[in-house]
């Protein structure tokens, strides 16, 4: 599940990561808020705080997410955590995306996916 | 809220810290918003609780897991180092308690590492570090062989050395040198310097650069050109004072002006230190001078035999390819020059075998000799240490009592050997510092061998010394360690064990019986070097070894040229020598006995069809009428010379029992002739037979030897024999002063007496015995002291038996009789397996014996003897200790 740079074709990442990444893509968060996006997904919406955590860490360690430094103004809630995408975390969101657009693809040239009219 | 807070703790401390308010605030809202998505409160619990075990637990066990390698290492590191600080500490303290064990202990691991740290550096330097030039491996010697006559090493021709160095393929460079002897006046005193003559590429075979100006140059081999020198910087320093200007100087050589080209540097050894054999003189040579093969008048030389030869092959030959290609060239010379070189050819060496064969195995001896009283040393600690663990067993049973493992237990044992190792070893470095200096001073000067005055404390032998102590350590602490770590808990806490005790003893009885084989096997050895250097010294040299004082004289070629002149001096020299005081008789010779070797010569012998391939030869000496009577050579036929065997009348020759033997076997060769080898040498007529004297060394064969009338057959250079009644050392002043009344720039080196020179001659063997007989007693006082113990402990032990015995009649005598026979038998069992092994260890030394077997009855007898006094006399305190028990006190116990 670790992602290398240059691993390509690179293993499909777990969807929670996927969509850490895609939460991540039009800006910084912090942690509650990457929470209530990551939720508002159905598939997430049971998502537990040990799970959630342990992979926003493990994304850390593996340099695909960083914290982003305390703004100013911030100071709200101090124990609020920010991060971003590193520039590997958007390569690697980059990379999969593509990996399911050409399993997209495929599906589409075998007729899976109906196209819809409108 | 709190309830969630506790399945936290299921995270990582770090975890809970950075992330455990999110995820509170996170499951707050999740349970605020369970209604509304649908999911009961109880159920989000469920979900929590599998959540904490399954990411909180399976990051500590993931954390666990990649880390487990590092992690516990480290902490087993710690833990050791925690309880090696514990023993260690604890091991000072009882060291601290126990003074007098602990000293003695370390004094005699000190004696023992010590002596061994001596040895090794000594070996060290001597046989194990390569020799002291640029690429050792590459310098080799090239001698001249003789496989008809099993010779491998007899010094070169001048001739054929010049062929060689021209039809070799496989080496660099190749020189030639021979020993000689120079008088130099300048610079003080009038003083004979030794001397090599050497041709100019030998500093290049050696690859030496000068200290100050230049090596010999090609062209200085030239007839000529010849008149140059390269100062040793001993010379340079004490008789020039390091002068900065000496290159470029002009100083004459034996009257002969050289010019000096160059100043060696202080660290040049020369590899061979026997050349000064060649020219009876002291200390190391001084004066080089390059030795002219070019631009003689007359061809040079394929008979007389007179160089050592020193080649350095190219870098990629190996000694195999070296010898085939000098095999080769032998071949074509023998082709070439059948007369001389027909059952010649040519030997390649290494140097390094050369330089250290004479010496291997004395060294490789008193290695293995001071091995032997390191091993008794550790039998000895090993022990004191059991005597104590005796007395610590209850303290051991306890620990073992309340927990301690087996292996800690053996562990604490093993770190305090390791403290005491340490200890000694310390100790021994001190004794071995203190060693080397005294052996430095002793062995330096007397022994011309190369490297030995390299012997020093280095990082080589300060790593020895630490692997022996170590080695020591484990070797005298694992007994201790196991019998202490192996006994029965109960047992020990219950109180006295009869059977603890009688393994014990056994082990006891058992580490002594070994130590004095020990002592045996070394005193053997000692005493057969002993018994070797008596035979030697009482070895028949062929002349009196007393009242005789010896002087040798060169008379310089510039200002007594000619025989006449050379005759007369000698002949005034002689006379004055007679009119000294106190002096019976005067004779000179050109070889004194003993002393060293030097060439032979082919000889004709009249009746005898010369055959090439068992050439007849002869050591030819020159000799005064008064010689034989002077140095004490018995005529044993014919008559002596006189003065009147002058050069004008018959030619005459005396001859050794050995030639008479070899070329005239059954018959008596007074009135035979010979001649010297050569076109126009004459018939001499053989007028006496002399008996054999040793003049190659007390321990060397006597060669064939022919003696002619100094009349007849001049030389420059005489050794004087004065013979008198009283103390030869005496007449020495007198002797000096006639010599300046003669010729005060004489120079006169080597006055010495007969005695002197014999005891010289067996300087290295005397050395080796010496440090033997140092290992011997060292041995057998360890050896005493080991007995002294353990009876000590037996008595002890026994105190209650000998009490109901004397309670039951014993007499004190009977008591003693007991303790002494017990003493008596392990010394007696210990010897027996000692003097065995003694012998049958001394057979691979045989070549350092002289005159004895390996198994002399005398020196096994010795040996036996002292060692069984020296047990019994140890055994004799405890003994007279039984004897005092008083039966009441014992009984009443």
């Amino acid at each position: 599940m670790k992602p290398t740079p240059s691993s390509d074709p690179a293993p499909p990442l777990k969807p929670l990561v996927f969509q850490i990444l895609l939460s991540l893509a039009d800006g910084e968060r912090h942690g509650w808020a990457l929470v209530r996006e990551v939720q508002r997904r159905e598939e997430f919406s049971r998502i537990m705080p040990g799970n959630f955590y342990r992979t926003l860490r493990t994304m850390l360690a593996d340099g695909l997410i960083e914290e982003a430094g305390r703004a100013q103004g911030r100071e709200e809630d101090e124990r609020r955590r920010y991060f971003k995408l590193t520039a590997l975390g958007r390569k690697t969101a980059g990379v999969e995306a593509h990996r399911l657009q050409a399993a997209v693809n495929e599906a589409r040239s075998k007729r899976l996916l109906v196209r819809s009219r409108g | 809220m709190n309830l969630y807070r506790l399945l936290l703790l299921a995270f990582p401390r770090d975890v809970r810290h950075e992330f455990g308010g999110d995820m509170e605030a996170m499951f707050a809202a999740q349970l605020r918003n369970a209604p509304a998505s649908g999911i009961s409160r109880t159920q989000l619990w469920c979900l929590a609780i599998a959540d904490a075990v399954v990411h909180g637990f399976g990051e500590r066990l993931g954390r666990a897991r990649r880390a487990a390698t590092v992690i516990s290492s480290m902490r087993r590191w710690r833990w050791w180092m925690h309880a090696i600080t514990q023993d260690l500490r604890y091991a000072s303290r009882l060291f601290r308690a126990d003074r007098s064990t602990t000293a003695i202990a370390v004094l005699t691991l000190a004696l023992g590492i010590g002596a061994n740290t001596a040895i090794f550096s000594a070996v060290d330097a001597v046989l194990l570090r390569p020799l002291p030039y640029h690429n050792p491996d590459e310098l080799v010697m090239v001698w001249e062989k003789r496989p008809a006559e099993g010779v491998l090493d007899n010094v070169v021709a001048a001739a054929d050395f010049v062929d060689w160095e021209k039809m070799n393929t496989v080496f660099a460079s190749m020189a030639a040198v021979s020993g000689l002897t120079a008088d130099l006046t300048e610079g003080g005193d009038p003083v004979r310097v030794p001397t090599a003559a050497v041709s100019p590429a030998f500093f290049e075979v050696l690859r030496v650069q000068p200290a100050l100006g230049r090596s010999f140059m090609p062209e200085e081999g030239v007839v000529g050109r010849h008149r140059v020198m390269v100062l040793g910087h001993e010379l340079w320093r004490d008789r020039f004072g390091s002068e900065g200007n000496i290159v470029g100087r002009t100083i004459g050589l034996s009257g002969i002006p050289h010019e000096v080209v160059g100043v060696l540097p202080e660290t040049f050894r020369f590899p061979d230190p026997s050349i000064e054999m060649w020219a009876p003189s002291d200390g190391a040579i001084q004066v080089w001078v390059p030795v002219p093969f070019e631009g003689l008048p007359r061809p040079l030389s394929r008979a007389s035999h007179e160089y050592l030869v020193y080649a350095r092959m190219k870098p990629g030959i190996d000694l195999a390819a070296a010898r085939a290609d000098m095999d080769r060239v032998g071949a074509r010379l023998a082709e070439a020059y059948p007369e001389t070189n027909r059952t010649h050819g040519a030997w390649v060496s290494p140097l390094a075998d050369e330089v250290r064969e004479p010496v291997r195995s004395g060294l490789w001896l008193l290695l293995g000799a001071v091995g032997f009283v390191l091993l008794i040393a550790c039998v000895n600690v090993a022990n004191l240490l059991l005597a104590r663990a005796a007395s610590r067993r209850r303290e051991f049973a306890v620990r073992a009592a309340v927990g301690a493992s087996r292996s800690r237990i053996a562990g604490q044992m093993i770190t305090e050997s390791m403290l005491l190792g340490a200890l000694g070893g310390a100790g021994g470095l001190l004794l071995a510092y203190w060693g080397i200096r005294v052996a430095r001073q002793v062995a330096g000067a007397n022994m011309p061998i190369l490297g030995l005055d390299a012997i020093g404390l280095d990082l080589r032998v300060l790593a020895f010394t630490g692997a022996v102590s170590l080695l020591t350590a484990l070797l005298f602490g694992t007994l201790p360690a196991w019998t202490l770590a192996g006994q029965d808990v109960n047992e020990a806490l219950g109180g006295s064990s009869r059977t603890a005790v009688g393994v014990r003893r056994r082990l006891r009885v058992a580490l002594v019986v070994s130590e004095i084989a020990l002592a045996a096997l070394l005193l053997v050895g000692a005493g057969l070097t002993w018994r070797s250097l008596h035979a030697l010294l009482h070895a028949e040299p062929g002349v009196s070894v007393k009242g005789v004082l010896t002087s040798y004289i060169t008379l310089p070629n510039s200002r007594y040229r000619g025989d006449e002149k050379l005759l007369s001096a000698f002949d005034q020299i002689e006379q004055r020598f007679a009119a000294i005081p106190g002096v019976r008789i005067v004779g000179a010779t050109t070889l004194l006995p003993i002393g060293g070797g030097d060439s032979r010569r082919g000889v004709g012998i009249e009746g005898r069809e010369p055959d090439p391939d068992t050439p007849t030869r002869a050591h030819p000496r020159s000799v005064t009428p008064g010689y034989f009577s002077a140095i004490g050579a018995h005529l044993k036929a014919g008559r002596a010379f006189t003065a009147a065997d002058r050069a004008d009348a018959l030619l005459v020759v005396i001859v050794n029992e050995t030639m008479a033997r070899r070329y005239w076997p059954n018959e008596s060769p007074v009135g035979r002739r010979i001649r010297l080898s050569g076109p126009t040498a004459e018939w001499r007529e053989v007028v006496g037979v002399i008996r054999d004297v040793r003049h190659w060394g007390l321990d060397r064969p006597v060669n064939p030897e022919m003696y002619f009338p100094l009349q007849q057959m001049p030389s420059s250079a005489l050794t004087f024999v004065v013979s008198t009644d009283g103390d030869p050392a005496a007449l020495a002043p007198a002797v000096r002063e006639q010599l300046r009344a003669v010729d005060p720039a004489l120079p006169l080196s080597d006055v010495r007496t007969m005695e002197q020179v014999v005891t010289e001659s067996v300087t290295a063997r005397a050395a080796a015995m010496r440090v033997l007989a140092i290992f011997g007693v060292m041995a057998l006082a360890l050896a005493a002291a080991g007995i002294y113990g353990v009876m000590t402990q037996i008595v002890a032990l026994r105190r209650g038996e000998i009490g109901v015995r004397m309670a039951l009649g014993a007499r004190p005598a009977d008591v003693m009789r007991l303790i002494l026979r017990e003493g008596a038998l392990q010394a007696v069992i210990g010897l027996a397996l000692g003097l065995a092994a003694g012998a049958l260890l001394m057979r691979g030394f045989r070549t350092m014996l002289y005159g004895v077997s390996p198994a002399d009855p005398v020196t096994l007898t010795a040996v036996g003897a002292l060692l069984l006094a020296t047990a019994l006399l140890a055994c004799f305190v405890p003994a007279r200790r039984a004897m005092r028990v008083d039966p009441v006190a014992t009984l009443r116990q």
